[in-house]
């Protein structure tokens, strides 16, 4: 018989590839984040030119894209739940842990991918100069962890509330300021050739206490 | 196999108006309940709580199996349910969504046991339309044959047969004689060829969401 925590991988396994067929399927969150994403840049290129002296308007620009272009996806990991019907029978296979788990890895998953087409069409577009590339990825790796974190526990607390979209601008705003602080700051340090140490520790410190908040919480929710 | 399943003064309230009318009841052994009352008086309700979709407002459910009890959060490892308001993911086949349930709750042999199932309720030539696709009627089936994914030793089917065709009504008559020996069927109904199914039934007096008192 397997053990619960094969049990519990399974589930989260199953949840993420389940994920992934019904992205790939609808194109519900890709084709909108790329779309924007690429949109913004192109037309911030076009009427401010190359921004290379500017690193800190480079790095505020850079999260924003990120920002923008993820979030209204990120928060609906749940609500096509709800408004789908769907999340009785979400409910019926696994366990709230086990789901919020595999939305967050899918989550994840949807934030590399976005980054991997953005982040150097971004570079070059923009004019960036070369960055430093560990502090830069490291910076990036943390910032997306804690944006899909607190998106995907946002996004599980507000699913079953009315008024979601207003409630989730109004929510998201003070839990995703300090990763926008910390990121946009960080991204500017390396720029400036300053250390950003104090950033990276500052992302990592926030994505894992938001972590250990929603392994608590999420076995909570969704109680009728 | 032991199976028991009590309610001891189940209760349940949505907001103001009363879902659930006190209850208690006590089923053992494998066999099929009938739960039967007027539209709003808790067939829906009693059973969401059996399967652990929702805590009741009064009272206690117990679900023992084999001398283990399950707890709330535990019970869809025991439990097959059905339900109106269990719906699919309509971009999914049908054997997908089958075997997302299968893989996520661990089941092995995940091919074999989604075309039993879905051999048993007669889906097997739509295995791979979309379940978006399918008709009122065949969306049915599938709530079946996922209640019936994994051979639970509990069965908490919510007007099963609404929607069915004659071939329908068929296969979920044959799915209950198939499986009465051997599991506790909770069939919440009030249609009279299905209550005679039941060798035992459950009447809920209520009168549900329209009782504010």
């Amino acid at each position: 018989m397997p053990s619960r925590a094969s049990r519990s991988l399974a589930a989260v396994w199953a949840i993420l590839r389940k994920e992934c067929r019904s992205e790939w399927r609808t194109r519900y969150g890709l084709n909108s984040a790329l779309l924007f994403a690429v949109t913004a840049l192109v037309a911030v290129s076009f009427g401010a030119g190359r921004l290379g002296d500017r690193v800190d308007v480079l790095a505020a620009m850079l999260w924003i894209v990120l920002l923008f272009a993820t979030l209204a996806s990120l928060s609906h990991a749940f609500v096509r739940e709800v408004e789908g019907q769907t999340l009785s029978m979400l409910r019926r296979v696994a366990s709230p842990t086990e789901i919020a788990i595999g939305k967050l890895l899918f989550n994840l998953l949807f934030l590399a991918v976005l980054e991997i087409v953005t982040v150097p069409l971004f570079l070059v577009l923009m004019g960036a100069p070369p960055p430093r590339w560990g502090t830069f990825l490291a910076l990036l790796a943390l910032g997306s962890l804690a944006l899909a974190v607190s998106s995907t526990l946002l996004g599980a607390l507000i699913a079953q509330s009315r008024g979601r979209g207003a409630l989730f601008a109004g929510v998201s705003f003070p839990v995703l300021l300090p990763v926008l602080a910390a990121a946009v700051s960080g991204t500017r340090a390396q720029w400036q050739q300053l250390p950003a140490g104090g950033e990276i520790r500052l992302l990592a410190a926030y994505g894992a206490a938001l972590m250990a908040a929603s392994l608590l919480l999420y076995d909570h929710l969704w109680e009728e | 196999m032991e199976i028991k399943l009590e309610g001891n003064g189940l209760g349940h309230r949505y907001g103001r108006g009363r879902g659930l009318e006190p209850l208690s009841f006590a089923l053992s052994g494998p066999g099929v309940v009938a739960v039967t009352g007027p539209n709003g008086s808790g067939k829906s309700t009693l059973l969401r709580i059996l399967a652990g979709l929702l805590r009741p407002s009064a009272g206690a459910s117990t679900l023992r199996v084999e001398r283990c009890e399950f707890e709330r959060a535990e019970r869809r490892k025991v439990t097959g349910w059905a339900s109106p308001d269990l719906h699919f993911y309509g971009e999914l086949t049908v054997r997908e969504n089958l075997e997302f349930a299968a893989e996520a709750r661990g089941l092995t042999g995940r091919s074999v046991a989604v075309r039993e199932v879905v051999g048993s309720v007669g889906l097997t030539s739509r295995l791979d339309d979309r379940a978006a696709a399918l008709s009122t009627g065949m969306h049915q089936r599938l709530r079946l044959a996922f209640a019936l994914l994994g051979s639970p030793p509990i069965l908490l089917l919510d007007e099963p047969g609404s929607h069915l065709d004659a071939a329908g009504k068929g296969h979920l008559v044959e799915v209950l004689t198939r499986v009465r020996a051997t599991t506790r069927v909770v069939l919440a109904t009030n249609d009279p060829g299905e209550r005679d199914l039941a060798e035992q039934s459950i009447a809920l007096a209520g009168r549900g969401l329209g009782d504010t008192a």
